[in-house]
């Protein structure tokens, strides 16, 4: 098996050790490291997320394959950063104001990075007027927010409010959690809705205009 | 149950069957004469918002129970970690505390006390060698503290009681995911399995020792434990180590049970349960409780798949409960197959969140009475 299909197959199965090796290797082979994220850690994770989708796979498996990729890209970032590379597309995320649960944001964070996005995690409890100074910031394409309880969906609200009317271009909000739906999605103005963390990145994908 | 005199808001509903018989019977397909009445209960916000609670002084669930007239369950044991580690603050900011809690894990909460879920932060075990320390510590089998006061059992429920009793049963996996966090038991069971598996077992092994000591002594009507080890898209632990290292205890704890008798077992497991009920089911775990609408689906669709092995607590989606009377109506008439056939015991399906209004709360019971009450 090639190289580079093993390093997909060793991501997809959540296998640091192999991942990190193999990526060692390519490198030492002569690949770019830009290469070896799109051909090789990027597939992974979207079997990883195609199979979520089909219910194949759950939260545990996704969580050990995006540490297998986190561990790859712990050797490339550093060598992509002096060549001047950068993720196309810049993704925010953080769960809204009053609520302090992360692991639906931090499982999506993931799949964002596995996807190839640059991702700012503004972590949890965030106000309205961060998530805006943030998305300014960083010229951020999506802008993600996640709640877990009914009683902090205002929040939400309250942000996407916020986010339109400050009418920042190339913009797309991004909302998901436990007791989030499609509707509410409509009913606040948000961009897209994701039911889980495997839709996210198609989600995001389509928002932004990237090819999938 | 609390000392505090409480003047009831309602009345019970009426009919001839016991709440013992009417439980049992229900969950078993046997014909009642209504459905059993209970509630999961609310958040602690509802106490201080809703005014027919705050009003009449009503603080706690237990209270708001006997407010509100519900039929009584009541359920003993839960051996655990013992003992388990102090409380204490270990730092605060401007608006959270962090806070270790009884299971040892590190935790930020609101300064404010608000409803919330805590943003975990670190786990009690990360390692088989912090593991070796809190077995020893923590999970002592022969600690004279557990043996079960039978006396007491036995004084507070009598075997003549009206109301069904249950023994806990559980958990063999959700108080480990508390121990570890979500992310550390998803890498614990790649990294360490032998752990994990030990853990298990040990909890197992705790939760034999105390059937052994109760089932001979006290007729129970049921088994109830508590895991949540899923969220709204599945199952937040290894559906192959759930069958393969949790459901085997399951089943040896199931034999236990249904040897004196107990045949009914449910678990509480939020979120979308579907992809482990088979395994709950092959477990001997026969009841899904409080079954989230927004993960799991409507109720029936899976009674229906499932057929009488499958029994449901719950299932009245609470997101409904927060919209209109309109809707309330649609989704309990939605059920009413389902609790006329028996195995299904609808009510909101979590802690009734205070968004709800309490107006619309109180239509939602006498919609329920109306709809599943006393006939006649």
């Amino acid at each position: 098996m090639p190289l580079l299909t093993e390093l997909t197959a060793a991501v997809a199965a959540g296998k640091r050790t192999d991942t990190v090796r193999l990526t060692q290797e390519l490198l030492a082979a002569g690949l770019a490291p830009q290469t070896i994220v799109e051909t090789g850690l990027v597939p992974g994770m979207a079997i990883v997320g195609d199979k979520f989708k089909r219910n194949e796979i759950f939260v545990p498996e996704m969580l050990v394959a995006a540490r297998a990729m986190k561990e790859a890209l712990k050797i490339l970032e550093p060598l992509l950063a002096l060549a001047g590379i950068k993720p196309k597309y810049t993704a925010l995320i953080g769960t809204v104001q009053g609520d302090l649960h992360d692991i639906g944001k931090n499982l999506i964070s993931m799949m964002w990075r596995g996807a190839n996005f640059a991702v700012v995690d503004l972590g949890t409890n965030v106000s309205p007027e961060k998530y805006l100074a943030a998305a300014v910031e960083h010229k951020a394409n999506i802008v993600g927010l996640s709640a877990l309880l009914t009683t902090t969906m205002p929040a939400m609200k309250e942000t996407v409010r916020i986010l339109k009317a400050a009418n920042l271009p190339d913009m797309k909000i991004m909302i998901g959690g436990a007791p989030i739906t499609q509707a509410f999605a409509d009913e606040i103005g948000a961009d897209g809705y994701a039911a889980d963390a495997g839709t996210a990145v198609d989600i995001a994908r389509k928002l932004v205009g990237a090819a999938a | 149950m609390s000392a505090t005199i409480i003047e009831p808001f309602r009345k019970k509903w009426r009919g001839p069957l016991t709440d013992r018989a009417r439980f049992v019977r229900q969950l078993n397909r046997q014909p009642v004469d209504r459905c059993f009445n209970m509630e999961f209960g609310y958040w602690d916000d509802n106490f201080k918002l809703w005014p027919m609670f705050r009003d009449h002084g009503i603080m706690n669930n237990e209270d708001a129970d006997r407010f509100l007239s519900f039929d009584r369950t009541a359920m003993v044991g839960s051996p655990w970690m013992h003992p388990g580690f102090p409380y204490e603050e270990i730092s605060r900011t401007a608006t959270t505390r962090i806070m270790r809690n009884g299971d040892g894990l590190i935790a930020e909460v609101p300064l404010d006390g608000h409803d919330t879920i805590p943003h975990y932060l670190e786990a009690t075990v990360k390692t088989p060698e912090d593991w070796a320390k809190v077995k020893v510590e923590r999970f002592d089998r022969r600690h004279p503290d557990r043996k079960p006061d039978l006396a007491a059992i036995l004084r507070d429920h009598p075997a003549d009681r009206d109301y069904p009793l249950g023994v806990w049963a559980g958990s063999m996996i959700g108080k480990i995911r508390d121990m570890l966090t979500v992310e550390g038991l998803a890498y614990a069971v790649y990294d360490y399995p032998e752990m994990v598996e030990d853990m298990v077992e040990t909890s197992c092994l705790l939760l034999e020792d105390f059937l052994d000591a109760v089932l001979p002594q006290v007729k129970f009507d049921y088994a109830g434990g508590w895991e949540d080890i899923c969220y709204k898209s599945g199952p937040l632990v290894s559906v192959d180590f759930f069958r393969d290292i949790v459901v085997p205890r399951y089943k040896r704890i199931s034999t236990k049970l249904r040897a004196h008798g107990v045949d009914l077992w449910w678990i509480d497991c939020d979120g979308d349960v579907r992809p482990l009920i088979p395994h709950f089911l092959a477990g001997g775990v026969n009841t899904m409780f409080p079954w989230e609408v927004n993960g799991s689906g409507h109720p029936g669709e899976s009674l229906d798949r499932w057929g009488p092995e499958l029994r449901i607590m719950g299932g009245v989606d609470k997101m409904v409960l927060g919209r209109s009377r309109k809707d309330i109506r649609a989704w309990l008439q939605s059920l009413a197959p389902y609790v006329a056939s028996g195995g299904f015991i609808p009510f909101c399906d979590h802690r009734c969140p205070p968004n709800v209004n309490p107006d619309d709360y109180l239509y939602y019971l006498d919609l329920k009475e109306e709809l599943f009450g006393l006939r006649g």
